[in-house]
């Protein structure tokens, strides 16, 4: 290949990208500051959340000057390695590792703790790079699908293992590549189909009422997406297909899920998905994060005012939630700016991602992109009550070290292997 | 290679956009959504704690303290936070049963339904009143660990008193109809229920203050909100200086122990109350703390009734008392002169009626009449008055007399610094033609010129009249405050110090006097109960009571000129007025007068104190 004789550093790095990740690390300090600072708070005063997560951003100022320096061939060619010794780490914490709030997904060293899933997204892109690169660009064959979709699956059944459905579900984010790597497009809707026929099915079961209106929409929008495919007839067919086989499904899932489940998992299900009030529960957080974002206004109640968030009244207000802190302070103009700056910088993969000359550099920008945009999707949507809360962090926002390292990683390999074909 | 699905990169931005404008917009409709949001956020971080203001200290004529405060610590509680594991803790803190614990929870929530939503403690209540010091160190102390509870310093009343509770009155917890009305109180809150507690509420109860913390999640205070608009400092009531010299209460319920009725002492030219004393009473200092409620009900129930405050409230007729009034009457009227003699041959005859009378000489000038207190010489007075021809009818000579009673506050309220005050009451000449029929002559109604009958007066009126008689004709709004600090709303000191004058000129008056200071002397009703050395004026009477013996009434003031002191005494049946109200009424003058030597009558005062006219 045309890269083996390269040196370890040669061309710029997307230099786009990289003020896009400053930013968004900035900004996500700066919340993470304001929402830990004390509430009388006069001048500087770092709170130790604060100060750790500096010191987390340190580290992953380190890892990207290390990556720019590394070789790429030797990051292909590690590809396979490094996802099985990161499988090995998941499937190890699952015996040695420390439960934090019902997961079992963290290393711990003394007060610091690695989560390993955090890792697996990369390695799990690498590989499936990797594998999809060495066979060119043809997503054909029972052989090749089986074997792409073991990679993605292996990590996604691993994490679930360990209880932590979110990170698990990050791993559905692979299906986007595929798709631009030639999965067809009504596999892909399906599966979205699936899932919305599923939870509608369930709210359907709850109220009566919005029966007629639920499924005419969802015929209305199975035909918009027939006719936006309609030169392709084998998908027209297939969509049609799909759409009364989804009824059908919604029907016995609605029968089953009555039958089947306990009163009490009924419970948690419904609750998850906002059928069932639970005040002091994730109803009430939910509430609670929306009159947080409400708070802010236009113009936000100001940097270090966000008493909703600072008084602990949004759960998690530094992990998860922080999106809540960004709303109330910065209210929507901050909203629309940090929303910007979030479309621009997935966009900008999309774009660095089509500009690869190869395959294995093309999977790694759309898992970076998707893995991206997933994040993001869950993590505001289940702020301002659109997605059931499901606790995944917002990508360089969000406190915590793991995952900014490993979103880190997953931003600076890709850019390393678009550094090395721009030369 | 080419590549056939490059297109797809513009689904992949598509998406991106799709979505980027979905939650624009959803975050949009929540934060462009007015300031509902806003002030959500607001009233769940700040929390508004009250600060209870001391109320009024208040202090006697002669600035000793009657009432002043303590401050003692209420148990709150947010019915729907309190962790069942801590019931057995907070039981046996409290010293109380579970089934109690129940009870008091259920009444916390019942009473966090009706607070007042202004700030996130909305949802609590009051939860246990006045703890003990060593509940509250407890409890302050495991604080952190008692989920849903807190403590508030409140004050509560503190007197130095045993009586006068009638005049003081008491706190109690705000009423339904009180929270409903004004939008200050908040359920538990204590405020005045009756006496100058009440009247003076608004003033007393100084203003609450505001203390904004903010707060988390869990109510735990986070820090001061160090913005003044958002602090208010509690303003303490001012300090208020009673009428009530508190000595002389309190010997007057010492002399009035074991009987029932009323003594009312006013300053004559300021109207200021010496002495407010209703026997039975209660002691004020059961009506405060944790006991206030049960005493309270226990009082309510009581049949002899202690909570009845019949000073004011309590009607009878005045009998011979107001045959004083009759006489300055007679003589504004030119009816009669201080010369004029009427005869009486044992009473009053009518036909085949006799208003009987007691044996003395005959016929008595008017000085005499007032000594010997002659019915005789007071029906024919009357009859005289009203029948009198200048008038034209016995209507129009009855409102004439009805205009000079109305004068002297008969019939109508004095206007004292209390609540539901009686106004007693005279007839009118509707009243006595709708009960006499529309001929009635005036030997139908002789009975009122000596003081029965229909007219009805409380002992405060009937101390009123003393003072007038004192002030030879005019008197000043009775009144139990003297002033407060800080306070000069000239509607109320104008209502206090207003001089209201009779329709009786004056000079009339000295003859009556001289009659009721030869009371006291040889020949008169009161023979006896004087206090050598004083020139105490008085008139007694005595109340027909329909249900059992007399009632016994003195009128009195002292001394003779420029008086300081005139009273009132009516001792429920206790037959003749000479008998007791006399005596008590004079030993209170000598007590007020000469407080220092009391050793002149030892053995009058012996005798009252220890009569008991029925066992109480
Ligand atoms: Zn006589």
């Amino acid at each position: 290949m045309k890269y083996e004789n390269q040196q370890s550093r040669d061309g710029r790095s997307d230099w786009i990208a990289v003020a896009l990740f400053a930013l968004l690390i900035t900004i996500g300090w700066l919340n993470i500051y304001s929402v830990t600072s004390d509430v009388n708070q006069e001048g500087f005063q770092i709170s130790a959340i604060a100060l750790k997560q500096l010191f987390w951003i340190g580290g992953a100022l380190l890892i990207m000057i290390v990556v720019s320096y590394a070789n790429v061939v030797f990051i292909h060619y590690l590809s396979y390695y490094i996802y099985g010794f990161v499988l090995l780490l998941n499937i190890s914490v699952l015996f040695l590792g420390r439960e934090v709030s019902g997961a079992k997904s963290w290393f711990g060293f003394g007060g610091i703790g690695i989560q390993p899933s955090e890792f697996a997204k990369l390695a799990t892109a690498m590989a499936l790079a990797k594998f999809l690169g060495a066979y060119g660009m043809r997503f054909k064959g029972l052989k090749i699908i089986g074997i792409s979709l073991a990679i993605i699956t292996a990590p996604l059944i691993i994490v679930l293992a360990q209880n932590d459905t979110g990170t698990a579900l990050v791993f559905l984010s692979f299906y986007l590549v595929l798709y631009r790597e030639g999965m067809p497009g009504y596999i892909l809707l399906s599966a979205v189909l699936f899932g919305i026929l599923s939870i509608t099915s369930i709210y359907l079961n709850s109220f009566d009422v919005s029966f007629i209106w639920l499924y005419g929409t969802l015929i209305v929008l199975g035909l918009a997406i027939a006719y936006a495919f309609r030169k392709v007839r084998q998908a027209l067919i297939a969509i049609a297909f799909i759409v009364s086989i989804s009824l059908v499904f919604s029907a016995v899932i609605g029968w089953t899920y009555d039958k089947l489940f306990k009163e009490y998992q009924k419970d948690r299900i419904e609750i998850v998905l906002g059928l069932k009030a639970d005040p002091r529960g994730m109803g009430y957080n939910l509430d609670q994060s929306k009159i947080a974002i409400g708070a802010g206004q236009w113009n936000g109640r100001g940097f270090l005012n966000g008493t909703q968030t600072k008084m602990g009244f949004v759960p998690e207000q530094h992990t998860d939630f922080i999106f809540c802190t960004i709303g109330e302070e910065w209210g929507f103009f901050g909203v629309l700016v940090f929303f910007s700056i979030y479309l621009a910088f997935v966009s900008r993969l999309v774009l660095i991602a089509e500009r690869q000359s190869d395959t294995y550099g093309r999977i790694l920008g759309y898992s970076a992109a998707s893995i991206f945009f997933f994040h993001w999707l869950i993590n505001i949507g289940m702020t301002i009550g659109l997605v059931p809360v499901i606790g995944i962090p917002l990508p360089f926002i969000s406190f915590g070290g793991s995952s900014l390292w490993g979103f880190t990683l997953l931003l600076f390999v890709f850019l390393r292997y678009d550094q090395a074909r721009r030369n | 290679m080419q590549d056939l699905y490059k297109n797809r990169s513009r689904v992949f931005i598509g998406v991106f956009i799709l979505f980027y404008i979905v939650y624009i917009i959803r975050v949009g409709t929540i934060q462009l959504n007015g300031n509902a949001y806003e002030n959500k956020a607001i009233n769940n971080a700040l929390n508004k704690i009250t600060l209870y203001p001391s109320r009024s200290v208040i202090y006697d004529r002669n600035n000793k303290i009657i009432i002043k405060n303590y401050v003692m610590y209420d148990l709150f509680a947010f019915p729907k936070q309190l962790d069942t594991l801590n019931k057995s803790f907070i039981c046996e803190v409290l010293n109380i049963d579970t089934a109690f614990y129940e009870k008091l929870l259920t009444e916390t929530w019942l009473k966090s339904r009706k607070r007042r939503k202004n700030n996130a403690y909305d949802r609590s209540a009051l939860f246990y009143s006045n703890l003990s010091e060593a509940q509250y160190t407890v409890l302050r102390e495991n604080l952190y660990r008692l989920r849903g509870f807190y403590v508030e310093p409140r004050t509560d009343r503190a007197y130095n008193v045993t009586g006068g509770g009638h005049a003081l009155g008491y706190l109690g917890e705000a009423s339904e109809t009180l929270l409903k009305e004004e939008s200050y109180y908040q359920p538990g809150d204590l405020v005045g229920i009756t006496g100058i507690e009440k009247y003076y509420e608004s003033i007393f109860r100084g203003i609450k203050g505001v203390k904004t913390v903010w707060q988390d999640r869990t109510y735990q205070e986070r820090g001061d909100v160090n913005n003044d608009a958002f602090n208010i400092a509690a303003i303490s009531g001012p300090d208020v200086t009673s009428t009530l010299d508190i000595e002389l209460q309190r010997y007057a319920e010492e002399l009035f122990k074991g009987k029932r009725g009323s003594i009312v002492a006013i300053e004559p030219a300021t109207g200021e109350v010496l002495v407010f004393v209703n026997k039975p009473d209660f002691d004020p200092n059961e009506l405060v703390g944790k006991d206030r409620s049960r005493s309270f009900r226990r009082m309510l129930i009581d049949p002899k009734k202690p909570l009845y405050n019949r000073a004011v409230k309590g009607v009878y007729p005045p009998g011979s008392t107001v045959k004083t009034v009759l006489a300055l009457i007679g003589l504004q009227e030119g009816i009669i002169e201080p010369s004029t003699r009427k005869g009486c041959a044992g009473g009053y005859h009518m036909g085949s009626i006799v208003i009987g009378c007691h044996a003395h000489p005959s016929p008595l000038d008017l000085e005499g009449s007032i000594q010997i207190s002659c019915n005789a010489y007071y029906c024919d007075l009357f009859r005289q008055i009203i029948d009198h021809p200048k008038y034209g009818n016995v209507n129009a000579g009855y409102r004439v007399l009805e205009r000079h009673w109305r004068s002297f506050g008969l019939g109508s309220p004095t206007g004292i610094d209390l609540l539901g005050e009686d106004g007693g009451s005279i007839p009118t000449v509707e009243g006595l033609a709708k009960r006499h029929g529309k001929k009635w002559r005036s030997s139908q109604v002789v009975s009122l010129g000596i003081g029965q009958g229909e007219i009805l007066l409380t002992p405060l009126q009937l101390a009123n009249v003393a003072a007038i008689l004192a002030n030879r004709g005019f008197y000043v709004t009775p009144h139990l405050v003297k002033s407060i600090q800080g306070y000069s709303d000239t509607a109320w000191l104008r209502k206090f110090t207003k001089k209201h004058r009779t329709t009786v000129n004056p000079k009339y008056f000295e003859t009556i006097i001289q009659g009721m200071s030869n009371v006291m002397k040889p020949g008169g009703t009161a023979n006896g109960t004087g206090i050598p050395g004083i020139d105490i004026c008085g008139k007694t009477g005595t109340a027909q009571n329909p249900h059992g013996k007399d009632h016994s009434l003195f009128i009195a003031f002292a001394p003779r000129n420029n008086p300081k002191i005139a009273v009132a005494v009516i001792v429920e049946n206790a037959g003749f007025g000479s008998t007791y109200a006399a005596p008590i009424s004079n030993l209170v003058i000598e007590k007020f007068l000469h407080p220092d030597t009391l050793t002149k009558v030892p053995f009058v005062l012996e005798r009252i104190k220890k009569s008991v006219i029925e066992p109480l």
